[in-house]
């Protein structure tokens, strides 16, 4: 464990397929040489890593302690488990799937509350009408209570809650909650609404790594083939290829592109036969084409892109931002 | 149970037995606390400076970050609670801090259920100060403020409750409010649209109907007590909001007096006056709090406290919300980055919220030892 890489993956439920599909996408294809009961695995190509399969909660602990390498959590668990988690840890990248919001909730009933700031008079009328302080249910304690200091709010109680935490006001074990939700659904169902600006944290699951993990020349070599892989991925996944053959191109035009479209342009200019290849986001692709054809263009062929490797690696500038220069 | 091991001299002991020479009893309340009532009086802020600790029924646990709290409770379970009763305690305290052991000596006094107000509080400070005179600091920096004064001068304000609520708050838990009182500003969220019209139309029409209107929309949608809060709460506040109108930042002149009252200070004769004038010219009466701290004055001079070196301020609080009158803190002078070494005040309403059916009059400080110990290295 000490001499090899160590990646930490979810190990069950829809994190774990999500995190598989999305190594797989990168061209680092997670297996398991031993079965598929094992909880540590490989990456086909690469030797030298180790995939260690954990729940979230530990792969936080072991991103703190520096025992892995890089992991896969949510910021969530991240910023509630590790007190200055920037501190411990380096949010390398955000992986688009896991999203959750961390939110305050009310109940629908408390129509003169939408703010912090109603929440806080109310907190307040509460303690002097009843004598105590009002009940928020959470597992987020870390979360609730520096978002609540930020806004002012000292007049409530931390109930922690192991599950299902949006039950807690009707079951009258507490007045309000902080949770997790992606679209509000279950909080409606149980007759309580987020307030306005009482989102805490957007979270989502990121690539994250270990300050205190072993950061010889190899792991960082190891690093940079990973981060390539997955920074070649995720650039080639926000673009598309525009290509045409166009005699009316100009500075102008391009100048004109970059800034509407958000173009950009891996090779440069036209080539001496005039063929053009331009990036663009696939949500301008179809004003691009328009345009381009309004110029002169006869045609425009748009194609998805495996990979777009670069010599700048932003993934690895930033691991290596976050770690120092190597020793 | 011998808990002075730890001090660094025998000096502590010598101090507490002065203590109790003065009439206060001393008790030894156990380290080990439910952690409930510091969460519930302390706020949840303090959680990270506890040490916690869960026991095999989940009940949550932890090591004594005071002993206000702990000597409030054992009082209030023994069985002369309520009738005045004076105590004194020496022993290690918990708290996780930046510097320094997490474990660290306090004594202090405790005084119960005394009536003669002005007179307790003059003896907590003159108390204070011989415990900075036992380790050879005789002429502290003595600051000073009165929670009720504020108090008193908010509820004489033309306000709508959910300004006073906040100002008290803001009192109680910031170290300037007057640096405060610029960003201060109620919500905004009344003047939402789909309310502001209901909202209008209630504000002018008798508060009984509109009450009963309210409760009964609430009531036809099938609400009833949700979280904790009645229908009647939520109508209430909501109604309030329709009455605060305008008020969404606080009045020009309502701020200029709160910021001419928080600037008032000086030694405690000269604060009075100035008190004084400030209540004849705002016409608000401020008789009650004033009479009781003149009387106050009174009593410090009467025990040899040279009261012309106090720094009273009316803007000076304690940070906690559960004091509510008199409060005092002694430094070193010139050392006040170094914190405190004796402090404490008047809180009349923590017993009831540590469950006294009665309201009881609490008065009480608290000595940081290893503070006073380092000062000199010669008694």
């Amino acid at each position: 464990m000490t001499t090899a890489f160590v990646i930490a993956v979810p190990a069950k439920g829809r994190l774990q397929q999500n995190a598989e599909a999305f190594f797989a996408r990168t061209g680092l294809e997670l297996i398991k040489p031993r079965g598929a009961r094992d909880y540590r695995g490989a990456i086909a190509d690469l030797p030298g890593i180790e995939v260690a399969y954990l729940s979230a909660a530990e792969i936080v602990d072991l991103l703190a302690q520096g025992v892995v390498h890089f992991g896969v959590t949510g910021e969530d668990l991240l910023r509630e488990k590790i007190a200055d988690a920037d501190q411990h840890v380096i949010l390398l990248d955000g992986l688009g799937f896991g999203f959750a919001n961390v939110v305050v909730a009310v109940p629908q009933a408390w129509i003169d509350v939408h703010s912090m700031a109603d929440l806080d008079d109310v907190a307040t009328a509460f303690r002097l009408k009843h004598e105590r302080k009002m009940r928020l249910a959470t597992k987020y304690v870390n979360l609730t209570r520096s978002f609540f200091s930020t806004h002012g709010v000292t007049d409530y109680r931390i109930v922690e809650s192991a599950g299902a935490t949006e039950g807690a006001p009707a079951a009258g074990t507490a007045e309000l909650i902080v949770d997790i939700t992606t679209t509000g659904a279950t909080l409606a169902a149980n007759g309580l609404r987020v307030i306005e600006d009482g989102v805490i944290l957007r979270s989502q699951a990121n690539l994250v790594a270990a300050r205190a993990a072993n950061w010889g020349a190899a792991e960082r070599d190891m690093a940079r083939v990973v981060l390539d892989r997955i920074a070649a991925q995720t650039r080639a996944r926000a673009f598309r290829e525009v290509r045409t053959r166009f005699a009316g191109w100009d500075a102008a035009l391009l100048a004109e592109a970059k800034d509407l479209f958000g173009v950009e342009t891996p090779f440069g200019g036209p080539t001496s036969s005039g063929m053009l290849t331009l990036h663009c986001p696939p949500k301008h692709v179809h004003a691009l084409a328009t345009r381009l054809r309004e110029k002169g263009a006869e045609n425009v062929v748009v194609a998805d892109l495996g990979y777009v490797f670069s010599r700048a690696n932003p993934l690895y500038s930033k691991l290596e931002a976050g770690l120092g220069p190597r020793a | 149970m011998t808990s002075t091991s730890a001090a660094p001299d025998g000096r502590a002991d010598t101090l507490l037995a002065s203590f109790e020479r003065a009439g206060y009893a001393r008790v030894t309340p156990a380290i080990l606390q439910p952690a409930e009532p510091f969460l519930d009086l302390s706020g949840e802020d303090i959680r990270k400076r506890m040490y916690l600790t869960t026991d095999p029924q989940g009940r949550e646990l932890c090591l004594r970050p005071d002993l206000t709290i702990p000597v409030s409770r054992d009082y209030l379970a023994s069985s002369p609670a309520g009738t005045p009763q004076a105590f004194c305690y020496l022993g290690p305290v918990f708290r996780h801090r930046a510097e320094g052991a997490g474990e660290f000596l306090q004594a202090g006094i405790e005084s119960f259920g005394r009536l003669d107000t002005a007179a307790a509080d003059a003896e907590m400070l003159a108390l204070g100060l011989e415990a900075t005179a036992h380790y050879g600091l005789g002429a502290p920096d003595i600051r000073m403020g009165d929670v009720a004064l504020f108090s008193a001068l908010i509820a004489a304000l033309d306000l709508a409750p959910a300004w006073k609520r906040r100002l008290i708050k803001d009192f109680n838990h910031k170290t300037s409010l007057v640096q405060d009182l610029d960003r201060l500003a109620i919500s905004a969220s009344h003047a939402r649209p789909e309310y502001q019209g209901v909202l209008a139309a209630l504000a002018g029409s008798d508060p009984k109907a509109a009450h009963a209107l309210v409760t009964d929309l609430l009531s036809i949608a099938g609400i009833t007590a949700v979280g904790g809060r009645s229908v009647g709460e939520i109508a209430d506040r909501f109604l309030e909001q329709s009455a605060l109108g305008a008020q969404i930042s606080l009045p020009r002149e309502t701020r200029a007096l709160i910021e001419k009252f928080l600037a008032i200070g000086g030694d405690p004769d000269e604060a009075a006056a100035d008190l004084r004038a400030f209540a004849r010219e705002a016409r608000i009466a401020l008789d009650a709090p004033l009479d009781l701290f003149e009387s106050r004055t009174g009593f410090l001079a009467a025990r040899g406290v040279d009261v012309g070196r106090i720094r009273f301020s009316t803007a000076f609080g304690r940070g906690l919300d559960y004091y509510t009158g008199f409060v005092f803190e002694l430094y070193e002078p010139g050392a006040q980055a170094a914190g405190q070494l004796v402090a404490g005040g008047r809180y009349d309403g923590l017993l009831t919220r540590l469950g006294s059916a009665s309201a009881i009059s609490a008065v009480g400080f608290a000595v940081w030892i290893e503070r006073l110990a380092q000062l000199r290295d010669t008694p």
